[in-house]
């Protein structure tokens, strides 16, 4: 059980290029929440959730981490996120194991092996990465998901890649986590089990 | 990730990827041998300018093996997942440029006494050759890195980089090219070799910050 | 002491209206006291007792090579402000005196040569100080280039302060050591400063030649950050209004 969190976005104002992708956006979530982020492509999605990681910054506005400001107290947040970008980050010089250990250090191989089975990847711990389809690797980065204990997940796409079965597993493992009082924030253009109370953030062009 | 899975990852990368340290030490060579057939192979020319020689060569060798150093990162956005890991950043550089060092200037060192051998290089005067590698390279590799991360987002940068990177190492090869220079004279050359040190550990101080500053910038 | 002018300085808006007020008249000023000074130093001021009228391009050569290394120190400082504070006049700044900075490192690089021709009898030497120069122009050069490669602009000016704040700390050191090297090689070859200090009439011009081009290029950096500041803030209401009702 992860102790209570917050995450406000007060006054938000995103510029990129000539345009504004949203004006005096607020909202706020905390721990047992699932938000799902709308909107067509270049909408700005992905620049939402690099905002909230603190990888770009606003134009205007605030993200408060459990109460503190994100802009200065950067590893408040950063101790609790998970956060799955655009990109894979998988090593291809690694293998899929050792890609795994990177980021988990201290994993048994149990569970390694465990979160591979969830994302069908049984059996390819020692495989060279660069011998993997983008799919894979994808699946790879979906794999962390079951190894972590961070208790805010932010997921850019977290759905493409996956199969039907695939989608139930990472959507069971969602309930859990937020079950758990862990909250995500996710992109996707699937839509999402009903039951898992999804608050919608919708981007316009 | 933490800062010890990092520098294994790091290292092992290195280690699997030996091409590319075997480049730029192949580099370093042909920058040598280009030299004594460009120049002169007499030894009265090349003991004497045997210490500017492999400096110039060490210079562009490591250039060249820093300038894609992130590259990878950016590309496969495991630079996105430095910044969010929750470790600090300047501290990850660090790690990297070190190991990076160690992996490129063990094999200089070895090869060095064999070029020192082909240069007619006395003796006497490569021990103090080594003294300057060994304490200004990590400026070369520090300073360079600053260079790395500014273009780390352009796909032609190399060129770039050399080009903004360059000036700066001018300190460097003046100082340990001088000691050289003043221990075949006869010379005390312990001021140059300290100017040195001083300017790795300067170097040490400004070069991860900046950098982690340049790759903040890059990223997003 | 009050900072309300250096919070101002940092307002696009502020600078603006301040330097349309101020950029003509200094960059004017600049050109005046340029032509008083080289004409007074090319054609009036008193010919050296060693090296005749070939001494007179000192009044090119010395104010273009002090307004070299004071243009890079600006960009320096510029870029420290804009690491630290965020100002958003500091790339704006750097981004338009690179080039002036270049150009008159450039002028001090060919002057000195043209210098040199008679003086030592060759177009160059490994002279410190204008090796140090090279150098100087190197770096200008190195700022421009990757304020041009970098497509994204906020990384280019951020590409820009990094480099110039690095040039700021190296600058001292890559002087210092030019100087070092240069003795080291050759001592003491023809120093054109030890002659006994120079008479009323030679220094004045100098100094009033220097002054102006200081002037001429704080004139023209105004104008051009002036330019920069209006295509940046384009979409801003002020900029609107101002094109509006002053034209462009």
């Amino acid at each position: 059980m992860h102790s209570s969190i917050s995450l406000n976005i007060s006054n938000l104002w995103i510029e990129r290029g000539e345009r504004y992708l949203c004006k005096d956006m607020s909202f706020s979530l905390s721990g047992g929440d699932i938000c799902k982020i709308n909107g067509e492509n270049g909408a700005g999605k992905s620049t939402l959730l690099k905002i909230i990681v603190g990888i770009l910054s606003p134009l205007e506005g605030t993200v408060y981490y459990n109460g503190e400001d994100v802009s200065i107290h950067r590893d408040l947040l950063h101790q609790d996120v998970l956060y799955l970008g655009h990109n894979s980050a998988i090593k291809s010089v690694f293998s899929v194991a050792e890609n795994l250990r990177w980021y988990f250090p201290n994993a048994s191989d149990e569970a390694i092996a465990y979160a591979l089975s969830v994302v069908s990847l049984s059996g390819y711990e020692e495989t060279p990465s660069s011998q993997l389809s983008a799919g894979q690797k994808r699946r790879i980065t979906l794999a962390r998901l079951w190894l972590t204990d961070k208790p805010l997940w932010l997921l850019d796409e977290p759905f493409t890649a996956l199969d039907v079965q695939g989608v139930s597993s990472l959507e069971k493992r969602m309930r859990d986590h937020i079950s758990n009082g862990g909250l995500i924030i996710l992109t996707t253009h699937q839509d999402i089990d009903a039951s898992l109370n999804v608050k919608e953030i919708n981007l316009t062009l | 990730m933490t800062y010890f899975s990092f520098t294994k990852g790091e290292l092992l990368t290195l280690l699997r990827r030996k091409q590319d340290t075997m480049n730029a030490l192949i580099f370093f060579l042909m920058v040598v041998i280009l030299f004594p057939l460009g120049v002169s192979p007499s030894p009265e020319f090349l003991s004497v300018a045997a210490g500017g020689i492999i400096w110039c060569a060490a210079s562009l060798a490591i250039l060249m093996s820093v300038e894609g150093m992130f590259k990878e990162d950016f590309n496969d956005g495991c630079l996105e997942q430095w910044l969010v890991s929750g470790l600090s950043l300047p501290v990850l550089i660090l790690l990297k440029v070190s190991i990076h060092w160690l992996i490129v200037i063990v094999p200089l060192l070895i090869m060095a006494p064999i070029l020192a051998q082909m240069l007619f290089l006395p003796m006497d005067i490569f021990y103090v050759l080594l003294q300057t590698l060994i304490l200004g390279t990590p400026a070369l590799f520090l300073i360079g890195t600053i260079g790395s991360a500014l273009t780390v987002s352009l796909r032609h940068g190399a060129v770039l980089m050399l080009l903004i990177i360059i000036p700066f190492y001018l300190p460097v090869i003046i100082f340990s090219t001088g000691a050289i220079r003043a221990a075949q004279s006869g010379m005390l050359y312990d001021g140059q070799i300290a100017i040195l040190a001083a300017i790795s550990l300067a170097s040490l101080v400004v070069s991860p910050i900046m950098s982690a500053i340049s790759i903040k910038a890059s990223v997003s | 002491m009050s900072w309300t002018w250096f919070h101002k300085l940092g307002s696009p808006k502020w600078f603006f209206q301040f330097a349309s007020r101020w950029s003509l008249g200094v960059f004017l000023s600049g050109v005046v006291l340029l032509l008083i000074g080289l004409v007074w130093g090319l054609a009036f001021a008193p010919e050296d007792y060693q090296q005749g009228n070939s001494f007179r391009i000192i009044y090119i050569h010395v104010p273009a090579a002090i307004l070299a290394q004071s243009c890079y120190l600006g960009l320096g400082v510029a870029g420290f402000v804009f690491l630290v504070w965020q100002m958003k006049m500091a790339p704006i700044f750097i981004k338009s005196v690179a080039p002036l900075g270049a150009l008159v490192a450039l002028i001090a690089l060919v002057s000195g040569a043209i210098w040199g021709k008679p003086t030592w009898g060759t177009w160059w030497v490994w002279d410190a100080r204008l090796t140090s120069v090279l150098v100087l122009f190197l770096l200008y050069m190195g700022v421009i280039a990757i304020q041009n490669s970098l497509e994204d602009k906020i990384l280019a000016d951020k590409a820009v302060a990094v480099i110039g704040v690095v040039g700021l700390i190296n600058l001292p050191i890559i002087k210092y050591s030019v100087e070092w090297w240069n003795t080291l090689h050759q001592p003491a070859t023809f120093k054109l400063t030890e002659k006994p200090a120079m008479p009323m009439e030679m220094w004045l011009p100098l100094l009033i030649s220097s002054l102006g081009l200081y002037l001429f290029i704080a004139g023209l950096a105004m104008l051009r950050m002036q330019t920069e500041v209006l295509n940046r803030e384009r979409r801003s209401s002020w900029v609107k209004e101002e094109v509006l009702k002053n034209g462009i």
